[in-house]
């Protein structure tokens, strides 16, 4: 029973979320496995962003979540940041932050209040950067990037962090493919190593790679289940309307749109 | 690491080289002012250019330091606040505020005897510290708190807005202060003394030792709202603390020297020029930029006509514009897509 | 037949004798943009924007042709109960135009006049700024409304200011005398109309006539220039003392500050036909200053 309890990286019961007026959740119960990938996939507008942002802490919600056992209102904020980290979609305005300063501000949950950077976090930022191919333009400013090596240098703001969970929202955006697979190969030896990742996107190729996949549409989740099993691809298919197809190409499954 | 440090290299160049130039500029500004250098050097014999200089030029252009100072300090905060390049400190209303306080104390300074005893206490300085804390108040009442960046932007400026057409107002029903309001409102550095310098200086180390422990808030929210909270930083808390001192800054600079334009919203742009530096950095760079900045402008406005004086705000916007307009012109020669 | 004759020719003589006495009566003023205005006749609903105007309509004793004047008129007493008009600067064009006046006395540096005048109104502008613009509005007010003794009320003025001067000890001239019209510092120099008076008076002034008449001074120059007694107004004194070397000042020192009333301000600073009071109130403030000189 205990190992079943920490099993559960993320438990979500209950959970609604509106945004203004509008109710954007309706009801979500989601467990989330420890050191696994999962991704959240459905159509544009299914919720998936202000899902992540509940289980993430940074939305007022009703219902409850629980972060590896704990329940996360009553967790402080720096343990919280200490072991959950969140990247989101781009808004950052800090063009004038060197690549460098940007990743060591990930490390801001480890440091005491206004301490000068420890050798554990040049270590933490000089890896992260070396991960995400950034670390050789490490002086440059951030306006001085183009939009896909900005998004890599997020990313390694986000694993500076060394969380056990990682939160990312359309991690994708920008990357050409190279960079794609890159992302991909991190994820896996992250995974690898103990980290439980979520990630929302857009492309569900790539989300097929991931262990487990959740469903969502229209404020509710569809279907929960492995990324190999033929029920999930099924239900991946009427939730876009059946205009996708999934066929397996070697070891991998590809989603294509069907074009009539 | 050689990559990182020359951001740090050239942050720390910028810091000394800002440092001298206010040391010659202090030099200068007591050598500057209706009679000009002679009374530096009459200053050992005779007791009234001694008091000229040691009681007058001396304090005015201290006080013209730390002035610009506490300005460039709260420009680099609300540019970092409000994660605006074109925010200045007188966002939430601070200016209008002041202006409203100076100039119902004008008005009421020959009405009454009871008021004008009051007055003559509180002074002009503290009438318009008293405005200018009170609109910041006022913005944040309305704005129901800090929580909302786009909400306490729209409150500032509808509060300022306001309450610059009372202050309007004022001066149109008694237009005798019309001038004296003028003469605020483009600033002057013409009445500051040792006290006001002192008051000041406590101020601007107050403003400077909390702006620089909550520097990394304003880095975090550089990244973003969302990704600062989820950094666990307490934004709540820590908002209100920057909107204090950005508010205690400004309207300290505002009391004791009129209102300056342009100094708040140049002083970070010029350091950024420079260097690229995370928060905690910029703000003492941006004041230590700031000082010297209204330093120099002081010193042209005493010294084009003398005896008569320039309203120091024209000259401020003269040097800091014509700078920026500079390297406007440079950097767009130079690489497309660098920031400003 | 002779009769007849007779009573055409007396008939003749009578119409071209009104018919000059009316030519005569139609008045053409220039005012101080240069323009000229034609007047049929002496206009008899006057509208006045200026208080010094008001005040010199006055001083001729055409008061009841004031049928409006502006919110900062306020002498003599009867003025307060005419209709207000809004300011100099910002005044109620409606308000004027439906009052139907003959004409409308305002500043040069109104915009209004240009309005008014596309209205159909006659517009006057008229701004004295020294002593010779005093006599000489006087005078053209005087023309206006046709009373010919204008030169007359100019020389009881000038006499007055003059018996001010002479009620004067000797030991009070040369008085070395600093004006402040407002705390920024902006001084009267020389060429202002005060500082006429003060010279009139026969203290001098600390801004020499270079500067111009307004200048805004360093402060630093005042303490310099140490003057022996300081005029200033109400609103703008307090705090003096306080300010930085000021304090070694010989006027503030010896406590020879002259502090006007804001009523008191009114009639120094206007340079209008109450001027001679106001040189009355300067020779007062210099001698009762001379009693405490050491």
């Amino acid at each position: 029973m205990k190992n079943a309890m920490h099993s559960i990286a993320i438990h979500a019961h209950a959970i609604r979320a509106s945004l203004g007026n509008v109710q954007i959740l309706h009801g979500i119960e989601l467990a989330l496995q420890r050191g696994r990938w999962t991704s959240i996939v459905g159509p544009n507008g299914a919720g998936k962003s202000t899902l992540l942002k509940v289980l993430a802490g940074l939305l007022p919600h009703t219902g409850s979540v629980t972060l590896l056992g704990q329940p996360l209102a009553s967790l402080p904020g720096r343990l919280r940041a200490q072991q959950l980290a969140w990247l989101g979609q781009n808004e950052t305005t800090g063009d004038d932050l060197t690549v460098w300063d940007v990743a060591m501000l990930g490390r801001l949950p480890h440091q005491p209040w206004l301490a000068a950077p420890s050798a554990a976090d040049h270590a933490a930022v000089e890896q992260a950067l070396r991960a995400t191919q950034a670390w050789d333009w490490r002086g440059r400013t951030l306006g001085q990037l183009s939009g896909g090596e900005r998004q890599r240098v997020l990313l390694a703001r986000a694993l500076a962090v060394q969380a056990q969970v990682l939160l990312m929202d359309e991690p994708l955006a920008n990357l050409d493919p190279p960079h794609q697979a890159d992302w991909l190969v991190l994820v896996r030896e992250l995974v690898q190593h103990g980290t439980t990742v979520v990630s929302v996107l857009h492309e569900i190729s790539m989300a097929l790679h991931a262990d487990q996949m959740v469903i969502m549409a229209q404020g509710r989740i569809t279907h929960q289940g492995a990324c190999a099993d033929i029920a999930t691809h099924r239900a991946l298919e009427n939730v876009f309307e059946r205009r996708i197809a999934i066929h397996a190409l070697g070891e991998q499954w590809v989603a294509l749109p069907k074009v009539s | 690491m050689s990559a990182i440090c020359r951001q740090q290299r050239l942050a720390s160049w910028l810091g000394a080289g800002l440092l001298l130039a206010s040391v010659v500029l202090l030099l200068l500004g007591a050598s500057v002012g209706s009679t000009g250098f002679e009374s530096v050097l009459k200053a050992w014999n005779d007791p009234v250019a001694l008091q000229i200089v040691w009681d007058i030029r001396l304090p005015r252009t201290l006080g013209a330091w730390t002035a610009g100072a506490l300005l460039g300090l709260a420009g680099a905060v609300a540019q970092g606040l409000f994660r605006n390049p074109l925010a200045d400190p007188y966002l939430l209303g601070s200016a209008s505020g002041a202006s409203l306080g100076v100039a119902l104390a004008l008005v009421f300074f020959g009405v009454s005897p009871f008021a004008t005893q009051w007055l003559v206490r509180l002074g002009l300085t503290g009438a318009a510290f008293a405005g200018a804390v009170g609109a910041v108040l006022l913005t944040l009442m309305l704005a129901k708190g800090v929580q909302h960046t786009l909400r306490l932007l729209l409150a500032g400026v509808i509060v300022g807005v306001v309450l610059g057409a009372f202050a309007s107002l004022a001066m149109l029903m008694v237009p005798e202060v019309m001038q004296a309001m003028q003469a605020f409102m483009l600033g002057s550095t013409g009445y500051v003394g040792w006290t006001a310098c002192a008051l000041m200086a406590g101020v601007w180390l107050l403003c400077m030792g909390g702006a620089w422990m909550l520097s990394p808030v304003l880095d975090g929210l550089s990244l973003g709202e969302a990704t600062a909270a989820s950094l666990g930083l307490p934004l709540l808390q820590m908002r209100a603390a920057l909107v204090v001192v950005l508010a205690l800054a400004t309207g300290t600079a505002v009391a004791q020297t009129g209102l300056i334009a342009f100094v708040g919203l140049a002083a970070p742009h010029l350091v950024r020029s420079v260097a690229k530096t995370t928060h905690g950095r910029l703000i003492l760079l941006s004041s230590l930029m700031g000082g010297v900045l209204l330093m120099a402008a002081d010193m042209l406005a005493r010294w084009l006509i003398a005896p008569q004086e320039l309203p120091v705000g024209v000259l401020t916007a003269m040097l800091g514009g014509g700078y920026l307009l500079w390297l406007m012109h440079r950097n767009s020669r130079s690489s497309a897509g660098a920031s400003l | 037949m002779k009769n007849l004759c007779q009573k055409l020719l007396l008939c003749l003589a009578a119409a071209s004798a009104l018919m000059g006495a009316s030519a005569a009566q139609a008045l053409q003023v220039t005012d101080d943009r240069g323009v000229n205005v034609t007047f049929a006749q002496s206009p008899q609903r006057i509208v006045s924007l200026l208080p010094s105007l008001t005040e010199t309509v006055c001083e001729l004793g055409q008061c009841q042709r004031l049928v409006g004047v502006d919110r900062y008129s306020d002498f003599p007493l009867s003025v307060r109960a005419l209709p207000q008009l809004g300011g100099g600067l910002d005044p109620n064009i409606e308000a004027i135009v439906a009052l139907k006046p003959d004409v409308v006395l305002l500043a040069t540096s109104s915009r209004a006049g240009e309005r008014l005048q596309a209205l159909g109104l006659k517009v006057l502008a008229l701004e004295p700024k020294n002593h010779a613009d005093v006599r000489r509005v006087l005078e053209k007010i005087g023309q206006l409304l046709d009373v010919p003794d204008a030169q007359r009320v100019w020389r009881v003025i000038d006499a007055a200011v003059s018996a001010a001067a002479q009620s004067l000890p000797a030991s009070v001239k040369n008085t070395r005398v600093y004006f402040e019209v407002n705390r920024a510092p902006y001084a009267a120099g020389e060429a202002s109309f005060i500082g006429e008076t003060l010279a009139r008076l026969g203290a001098k002034n600390i801004v020499p006539a270079s500067l111009g008449p307004f200048p805004k001074l360093n402060p630093e120059y005042v303490v310099r220039a140490n003057p022996d007694v300081i005029m200033v107004g109400d609103r703008n004194y307090a705090g003096m003392e306080g300010r930085p070397g000021w304090a070694g000042i010989r006027a503030i020192k010896e406590r020879r500050v002259c502090v006007f009333s804001v009523a008191q301000s009114d009639v120094v600073v206007r340079p209008g036909p109450r001027m001679a009071e106001g040189a009355r109130l300067m020779a007062q403030c210099l001698q009762g200053m001379q009693g405490r000189a050491p």
